[in-house]
């Protein structure tokens, strides 16, 4: 059955969590912008707002972690591996479209080896999606085949009642255990009026089959359309950063001569350094190339070889381009 | 503006003066304005002038753009403060005047970011260098699009930017570093800042040497330090207080306070103001004897 989750019981439900160990994400306003970070109290959470800045990727594949220690002596290397011990992480206040990204991720991360410091994560992490009353125009999850109804993802799915408090109803079973662990926060739900859902239009001229159909196509990689789209991009990679399914890190040492650490950091398919090669030879020489790259990494690669979204049409790589290089400007030009 | 604009580009493609025309043009939805490459005479009608046209263009004239390089001699649309950055590369030696075409359009002002437009520009949404501005009218340009701007700034700098150097300069040493360690920490190591920097021109920015490795990339309190550190210094006598990299930041880490603050340690110290003379070269690097040395104590 349907539970009710009131904004005064916030407080016990974040206390519940935290007590166990566990650690509460949930969208919060940080530096004039809202962003998913790990919060004490409920007046911390930010309850009116589109979509969180970032992803909260970030909470199950951190911007930079030590993955290793090493000290250099003079018989060789020691390289001591680190494991990860996760503890629960609930996030709060995810949307529809990206709550979709997880399995995104994990196909990635469990492909050809298994990344145990996100898949470790990922198991004790519990997505409580709050469905979309407000949205803008970069939102576009209807047109890859989302909603603000789509429940795929999410381990609790909420819609905001008339009064501001919360229908929570469990989708997987890590979400009824996680509802009943902390029962003391949920009542049981009367027939309570929801809010009305923002449903983005579809965009007419997008055609993911067919756009499919062309990046299948060798040829396609000559297009002239590359370039005429996508030049302006200066390659700053905010867009890969706040994406809820990039997922590319780096590996890089650090430390004094005799000792330090190694580190899984992020790393950005828009960067020139990504594919330069020790020769000096570039394959993707250009920015276009490297865009070229990330969109067929999105509408190729991932539906192809992972049958996994790449893209859930969240829309933040939209807003926080400085060129705004619409992707679904590219999107309906590739559906020609 | 717009016609004459539109008009000026076609003209340029037509004559085969320049190849490619560099300004902004429209989204799908006219909401939000993007930099458009207008190479052919037909597409000179999709270039737009407003206030959302905020782009410093002049990124695409840097040897960071080989593909935009390769399309031919450009033709530029641009501010008054647009110009200044492409005045300190011609004083850099990485554009020659001569091989660019700039088109100035006489401004008065244009928003902080485009998300707040609300169809109307009110001061409180533009950007401390608009309301300080001495250069709405295009002071170095080869053709001018607008009516002269009768606009005189302040006589003593003001908004935001200036307001909150003034609350950090009264703040003792751990007041400021605990300031900026604070706004640092948020750094994600995205380079926005860099890329959308027409001054950041290198190929090889140190962030990216890594034998030996100068600054750590990771995004931890060491490695954000030192990287904003490092590119702030970079910047010294150069940076035109364009704002590009605080409007690229998608973590909103206020890089124009340390920019303008740098920008008035060197009018004390040189009495230099970068982006305003193509003919006289950056005190970074000429040696002056008249240079004052009272940092050494
Ligand atoms: S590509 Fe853009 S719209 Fe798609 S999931 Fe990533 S950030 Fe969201
Ligand atoms: S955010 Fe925009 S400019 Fe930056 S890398 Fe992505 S598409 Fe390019
Ligand atoms: S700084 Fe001056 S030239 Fe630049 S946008 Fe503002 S008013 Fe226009
Ligand atoms: S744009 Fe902001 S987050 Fe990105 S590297 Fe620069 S300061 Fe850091």
């Amino acid at each position: 059955m349907d539970k009710l989750l009131r904004k005064v019981n916030f407080d016990k439900l974040i206390g519940s969590v935290v007590n166990r160990g566990g650690r509460f994400i949930a969208p919060s306003l940080d530096a004039r912008q809202v962003v998913f970070k790990a919060v004490k109290k409920a007046e911390e959470i930010s309850f009116d707002h589109i979509l969180a800045r970032n992803s909260y990727k970030e909470y199950l594949f951190p911007q930079t972690e030590v993955i290793a220690d090493f000290t250099v002596h003079k018989d060789g290397i020691d390289l001591q591996g680190r494991d990860v011990e996760p503890s629960t992480t609930v996030i709060f206040g995810a949307r529809p479209c990206e709550a979709e990204s997880l399995s995104a991720l994990r196909a990635v991360f469990t492909w050809d080896f298994i990344d145990e410091f996100y898949t470790q994560r990922e198991d004790k992490t519990v997505v409580l999606t709050v469905a979309c009353t407000k949205g803008d125009e970069a939102c576009f999850c209807t047109t890859v085949g989302l909603s603000p109804e789509s429940t795929s993802g999410s381990d609790v799915y909420l819609k905001e009642t008339e009064g501001g408090d919360y229908i929570a109803k469990a989708i997987t079973d890590r979400g009824r255990a996680f509802i009943e662990e902390h029962a003391a926060a949920f009542e049981d739900a009367k027939d309570t009026k929801t809010k009305k859902l923002f449903m983005p239009e579809k965009i007419a001229g997008i055609d993911l089959a067919r756009i499919a159909e062309r990046l299948s196509k060798k040829e396609h990689y000559d297009d002239p359309v590359w370039a005429r789209l996508t030049r302006k991009c200066i390659g700053c990679g905010a867009c890969t950063f706040v994406c809820p399914t990039c997922h590319c890190f780096d590996i890089t040492d650090e430390g004094m001569a005799f000792g330090g650490e190694r580190r899984k950091n992020w790393d950005s398919c828009q960067y020139d350094t990504f594919t330069l090669h020790a020769s000096g030879h570039n394959p993707r020489e250009f920015q276009y190339k490297r865009w070229r790259n990330r969109f067929m990494c999105k509408f190729n690669i991932y539906p192809d070889k992972f049958s996994s979204k790449g893209c859930v049409g969240c829309g933040r790589c939209i807003r926080v381009c400085p060129v705004r290089l619409d992707i679904t400007e590219v999107m309906e030009e590739m559906s020609k | 503006m717009e016609e004459i604009l539109r008009k000026k580009a076609r003209e340029l493609l037509e004559s085969g003066a320049v190849k490619v025309v560099i300004g902004w043009g429209w989204n799908r939805n006219r909401t939000r304005t993007t930099p458009v490459f207008i190479t052919s005479p037909e597409d000179a009608d999709k270039l737009v002038w407003n206030p959302l046209c905020v782009n410093n263009l002049s990124v695409y004239l840097t040897r960071k753009f080989k593909d935009i390089q390769a399309l031919g001699k450009p033709a530029i649309v641009a501010k008054g403060c647009d110009i200044k950055n492409i005045v300190v590369l011609i004083t850099e030696g990485q554009v020659k005047r001569e091989d660019v075409f700039i088109i100035g359009m006489t401004c008065d002002g244009v928003v902080y970011r485009q998300e707040l437009w609300k169809g109307e520009l009110r001061p409180e949404i533009m950007p401390t260098k608009c309301h300080n501005c001495d250069v709405r009218n295009p002071f170095v340009a080869d053709f001018v699009v607008g009516e002269k701007s009768a606009f005189t700034p302040p006589e003593a700098p003001t908004g935001m930017v200036f307001d909150k150097i003034k609350e950090i300069d009264n703040k003792d040493a751990s007041g400021k570093w605990a300031f900026w360690i604070n706004e640092f920490s948020r750094c994600i190591k995205c380079y926005a800042c860099r890329q959308v920097c027409s001054l950041c021109y290198c190929e090889r920015c140190i962030t990216e040497k890594n034998m030996p490795q100068w600054i750590e990339t990771s995004a931890h309190p060491r490695g954000n330090l030192s990287w904003n550190l490092t590119r702030a210094m970079h910047l010294v006598g150069r940076c035109t207080f364009c704002g590009e990299c605080e409007r690229a930041c998608p973590v909103n880490i206020p890089l124009n306070l340390i920019n303008q603050k740098m920008i008035q340690v060197v009018k004390d110290a040189f009495d230099f103001r970068s982006g305003y003379d193509e003919k006289t070269h950056p005190p970074m690097i000429v040696f002056n004897p008249e240079d004052k040395e009272n940092f050494i104590k």
